[in-house]
């Protein structure tokens, strides 16, 4: 990567320098281009390929197009320097040049020797808070309070504080989070600044508040997203999981899903089981043959345990299967957007009818941001947040070329004049005729016929 | 991602910053003084570039998009210029456009 740098960068300032001191017009304009190329290719260097691709389309293309087209037409290309009594300028713009240099270069150079990094910078992080604990169906969930269980019977409101290990950042307080599982309330994070956080989780059902039933402490990173998932258990009790996620751009055309066991006595799988999608479960003899095919996706999560897949764009019948390969759940007809990441939570549902458990799985979704510098990430930018200055520079184009065409219009000035002599002419000229015809043809006659003969009348100041 | 950090891209840019200076201060061809223009609002761009990959945002890419777009504009309006002095004086040197001088 350094060579690489160190090659663009050396090409670059060399077809700048070579431009500058070039005889010849044309020359210039071509190591200009060179240079722009250079600078295309560190574009994309610094993950900036759409940018990139416009420095060559529209500088290394366009404009130097333009450039050349202009000197071509005006015959310029040897370019004679006559600066005379401006040689000073040399000196005063070499002056110029070593004195930025030593200002700014100097530190940047002792910087760079040095070794030492910028400081670290202060960023945010992400957390949101999801409560999964669906209330208000006559469930009763329990707490574990000092070795008690506490039943709470109504729904359960959750509350999350996170307590600043450093003095100088702000405690947060995430608070009344009910259960909801629309994606776009689980979609919605909290920016905080990053840092060391204890994070206290506290539940109630309106009448009765708990003291935290979970206390960690956790170092939030820059950019990180953590999610603070309150989930009941196989025993009806409930519990507190931290997830992090991982919102970095997903692979091309492909979403993320990440799973997450909180059955806690067995392993599972997620496999795809295609069409059939009514099986109780899975048929792993070779009698079964062709008959119900299914993949893998991830084999044998652990109890307590998460693990990330990359799922490509389409739709699936998924399934999630214990040991003894008898289906626990199946998601119908799952729809894998790509660009969007998603945790699944398995959980048991404890105390439904027939005293018979049942599972679910619980959806925590996230859309992951574009990739950095993509066309994507750009286009969003320009016609989202920024519409109107991109119609404004629109206009500016639009100003600038109907500037250039009244510009570039052979003597367009010259012309408005002859066309307001020829107005006052129209005028005069009749009555000149109508002066000589009526007077006998004496009074002007000499003048205008002396002008005329010396054919000047189309010159303005002769009238 | 990027392994060789900001710095020697600010270097860079500073470096091709002060060629575009110093040709706008010493030739005298008005197209040389454009293309030195260029130049210099290209090493800005570097500069913009490499801050936006350090922070992570990409806003500073709209920033460069909108310079790219200012220079083509501006271009194109300047070179008609030069094209209208030129039909005028036979001549693109800057040093023989003094007309306004006071």
């Amino acid at each position: 990567m350094e060579w690489l740098f160190l090659i663009i960068s050396v090409i670059a300032v060399g077809a700048a320098f070579m431009m500058l001191q070039s005889k010849n017009a044309v020359h210039s304009a071509l190591f200009l281009i060179v240079n722009f190329g250079c600078v295309a290719f560190l574009y994309l260097m610094l993950d900036a390929p759409f940018l990139a691709m416009v420095q060559v389309a529209v500088y290394a293309g366009a404009i130097m197009v333009l450039f050349l087209f202009v000197i071509m037409l005006l015959g310029a290309e040897i370019t004679t320097d006559t600066t005379g009594n401006m040689r000073w300028m040399s000196i005063a713009g070499a002056g110029v040049a070593i004195l930025v240099l030593v200002l700014f270069g100097f530190p940047i150079a002792s910087d760079l020797l040095s070794e030492e990094g910028l400081e670290p910078r202060v960023g945010t992080s992400m957390v949101r808070v999801i409560n999964a604990v669906p209330g208000a169906d006559g469930e009763t969930f329990t707490i574990v309070e000092g070795g008690f269980d506490v039943p709470l019977e109504n729904e359960v409101v959750t509350t999350v504080t996170l307590d600043a290990s450093d003095e100088s950042l702000e405690d947060v307080t995430l608070d009344d989070i009910v259960y909801n599982d629309e994606r776009d309330v689980i979609r919605e994070y909290v920016e905080v600044t990053s840092g060391e956080y204890t994070i206290n989780v506290t539940v109630s059902d309106g009448n009765y508040e708990s003291t935290p039933i979970f206390s960690e402490t956790v170092d939030l990173a820059v950019d990180a997203a953590q999610s603070v998932v309150v989930y009941e258990n196989v025993d009806g009790i409930i519990e507190v999981l931290l997830l992090e996620d991982d919102l970095s751009p997903t692979e091309m055309g492909s979403m993320r899903l990440k799973v997450f066991n909180g059955v806690v006595e067995e392993t599972v799988s997620l496999v795809d089981i295609g069409q059939y999608s009514a099986i109780q479960s899975l048929c792993t003899d070779a009698s079964c043959g062709s008959l119900i095919s299914h993949r893998v996706l991830i084999e044998d999560i652990p109890a307590g345990e998460t693990t990330t897949i990359d799922l490509e764009e389409g739709t699936y019948n998924l399934a999630f299967v214990n040991d003894n390969n008898d289906v626990l759940r199946v998601l119908q007809s799952y729809e894998a957007e790509r660009g969007v990441v998603e945790t699944r939570v398995l959980v048991l549902e404890p105390g439904q009818l027939g005293g018979q458990s049942t599972y679910r799985a619980v959806v925590f979704s996230a859309i992951g941001s574009p990739a950095f510098g993509s066309p994507e990430a750009i286009g969003q930018i320009l016609f989202i947040d920024y519409l109107l200055p991109v119609q404004l520079v629109g206009i500016l184009l639009l100003v600038a070329l109907i500037g250039v065409i009244v510009l570039a219009r052979p003597d367009a000035l010259a012309q408005a004049e002859r066309r307001r002599v020829n107005r006052r002419r129209r005028v005069s000229r009749p009555l000149v005729s109508v002066l000589s015809q009526q007077t006998g043809s004496d009074v002007l006659r000499g003048e205008y016929l002396a002008k005329l003969s010396e054919g000047s009348d189309d010159d303005p100041q002769a009238e | 991602m990027n392994s060789i950090g900001t710095e020697p891209y600010i270097m860079l840019s500073m470096v091709m910053f002060l060629m575009g200076t110093m040709g706008v201060l010493l030739r005298r061809n008005a197209i040389l003084v454009f293309m030195s223009v260029e130049l210099m609002l290209n090493s800005a761009n570097v500069a913009i570039v490499a801050f936006a990959q350090q922070w992570g945002q990409v806003n500073g890419h709209i920033f460069v998009f909108f310079v790219m777009t200012v220079a083509a504009a501006e271009v194109a309006v300047g070179l008609a210029l030069i094209v209208n002095i030129f039909r005028e004086r036979h001549s693109i040197n800057i040093d023989d456009l003094n007309q306004m001088e006071g």
